[in-house]
């Protein structure tokens, strides 16, 4: 590779093209918002409610976006850091982007996923490569979300403020349990059997931060609901994942 | 129809026609870029190499965005689906995020109010994101021996089994019977399978519906002594 193409890929045009795009997708964020916002407020839902949203989804947001900054750092030093900041901001996904670049690199004739292999070609080939494979969820969106919706909502739509639950309320629970049991099952079978079938020596970090972040999150639980101090909800989750991850430092692995 | 309820039905038809505008001019930005790019660095992508390697390299891809479509959709609502989408982290950040606001705020899946909340939340966790990651970006230099220091490293390692733990015990708690049987299962099966933990995310599929088929048991049982 010419020695210049990894500073090439962190340059002031790159850092434009890439900077437009995030601040385009930063701008719909924010109409979204204040769309969903006005619609709150006109059809007389709580503001201290849609004041709660928001504020628990920033801070349940920021530390799986320190983990996702990892990620950036971890890709810019073979694919320069606006592309990597562009990807990880905008439609990627922490597990998707390292395992197609890696990849798409193989498939473009390089040695390795490296700053010292890479070429200016091979790189807008990983690029394009890397955005074709996961803009469907973007074009399924466009091609079928407004029917899928009205066909699964159109018969038991509810007015705000019902409260009584149909099914529908009920199998989103049950599908996000089993989303949850999904990983924690992986967690164990990686731990009883990530190293040859039943030998228990695989990592069982996963298990214990899991372990911790729930412990944790029983405290916080408990505090709302057994000492009156709601406000805990804003942050339990965030707070539970913090000593959570706290308990993968302790256990150094 | 009164006029809350037109508002309500203009609210939704915009979103829809919103979400596809910005959706496809996202698709084309993100899908040009890679030229945009080529023309500065002067090499364009190999287009012959793009389409041989396409399908190999993204079919997995292709099937979990149309699984993530399917099952994510009717959890997010229109407006929280399209921005989902669009910033993407939806397992590890975008899902568990909506379906935290949603509880907090005791909203009803299906219901208008659960489209305002999961549009709020998912349009906050996106610009969080971006802003985090810009201002990460902004400070590499010194950041980045924090970020990458061994001492660190096992914590991000970590994020996702700390936040299911977290989500895990909050809805466990509500319904364990419910969650003994796909927990169950699930554990068996990677155990017995390990290779299956490079496909978590389509094993949530079976998981889901394992979870989906004992709550409808229950919710029929308890329709039919007049409980719902």
């Amino acid at each position: 590779m010419d020695g210049s193409v990894l500073a090439q890929l962190s340059s002031a045009p790159i850092y434009m093209i890439c900077g437009g795009i995030v601040a385009f997708v930063a701008v719909v964020c924010v109409v979204f918002m204040v769309r969903a916002w006005r619609a709150g407020v006109a059809i007389g839902m709580d503001r201290t409610k849609m004041k709660r949203a928001v504020t628990a989804s920033a801070s349940f947001s920021v530390l799986p976006s320190l983990g996702i900054l990892l990620g950036v750092i971890a890709l810019s030093g073979s694919l320069g850091v606006p592309w990597p900041w562009l990807r990880l901001s905008v439609i990627g996904a922490l597990h998707y982007e390292t395992q197609v670049a890696d990849a798409a690199s193989e498939a473009a004739g390089l040695p390795e996923l490296s700053g010292s292999a890479m070429t200016a070609e091979a790189f807008s080939t990983i690029a394009l490569l890397m955005s074709a494979c996961i803009v469907w969820g973007m074009i399924l969106s466009v091609l079928f979300n407004k029917k899928y919706l009205h066909r699964l909502q159109g018969q038991g739509e509810k007015k705000p403020g019902e409260k009584k639950g149909g099914f529908g309320d009920i199998a989103m629970g049950a599908m996000f349990i089993g989303m949850v049991s999904a990983y924690l099952g992986s967690y164990l079978g990686d731990f009883a059997s990530g190293e040859g079938l039943f030998t228990f020596r695989g990592s069982w970090t996963p298990l214990a931060v899991a372990a911790v972040s729930a412990l944790a999150m029983a405290g916080f639980t408990w505090l709302s609901e057994k000492k009156n101090l709601r406000w805990v909800d804003n942050f339990s989750i965030a707070a539970s994942m913090l000593l959570g991850m706290l308990a993968a430092v302790a256990v150094g692995r | 129809m009164d006029n809350r309820e037109a508002y309500l039905d203009r609210y939704m038809r915009n979103t829809h026609l919103l979400g596809r505008i910005v959706s496809l001019a996202a698709l084309v930005m993100l899908l040009g870029a890679p030229f945009l790019i080529g023309a500065v660095l002067g090499a364009m992508p190999d287009l012959g190499l793009v389409c041989r390697k396409y399908l190999s390299i993204g079919l997995v891809w292709i099937i979990s965005s149309v699984v993530e479509f399917l099952v994510y959709t009717p959890m997010l609502g229109a407006g929280g689906s399209y921005l989902a989408f669009i910033t993407g982290n939806l397992i590890n950040m975008k899902i568990p995020c909506a379906i935290n606001a949603k509880d907090m705020v005791g909203a009803k899946s299906g219901t208008r109010e659960n489209e305002i909340i999961s549009t709020l939340s998912i349009a906050t966790s996106g610009l969080v994101t971006i802003l985090v990651l810009a201002v990460g970006v902004a400070l590499l230099t010194p950041l980045r021996p924090v970020m990458q220091s061994p001492r660190l490293a096992p914590a991000f390692a970590n994020v996702v089994p700390a936040l299911f733990g977290a989500m895990g015990y909050k809805y466990y708690r509500q319904n364990i019977r419910l969650a003994a049987a796909p927990l169950l299962i699930m554990s068996i099966l990677f155990i017995l399978a390990p290779g299956l933990t490079g496909s978590t995310g389509t094993m949530v599929i079976p998981s889901g519906g394992i979870a989906i088929g004992l709550a409808w048991l229950e919710y029929r049982k308890h329709q039919k002594e007049g409980r719902v």
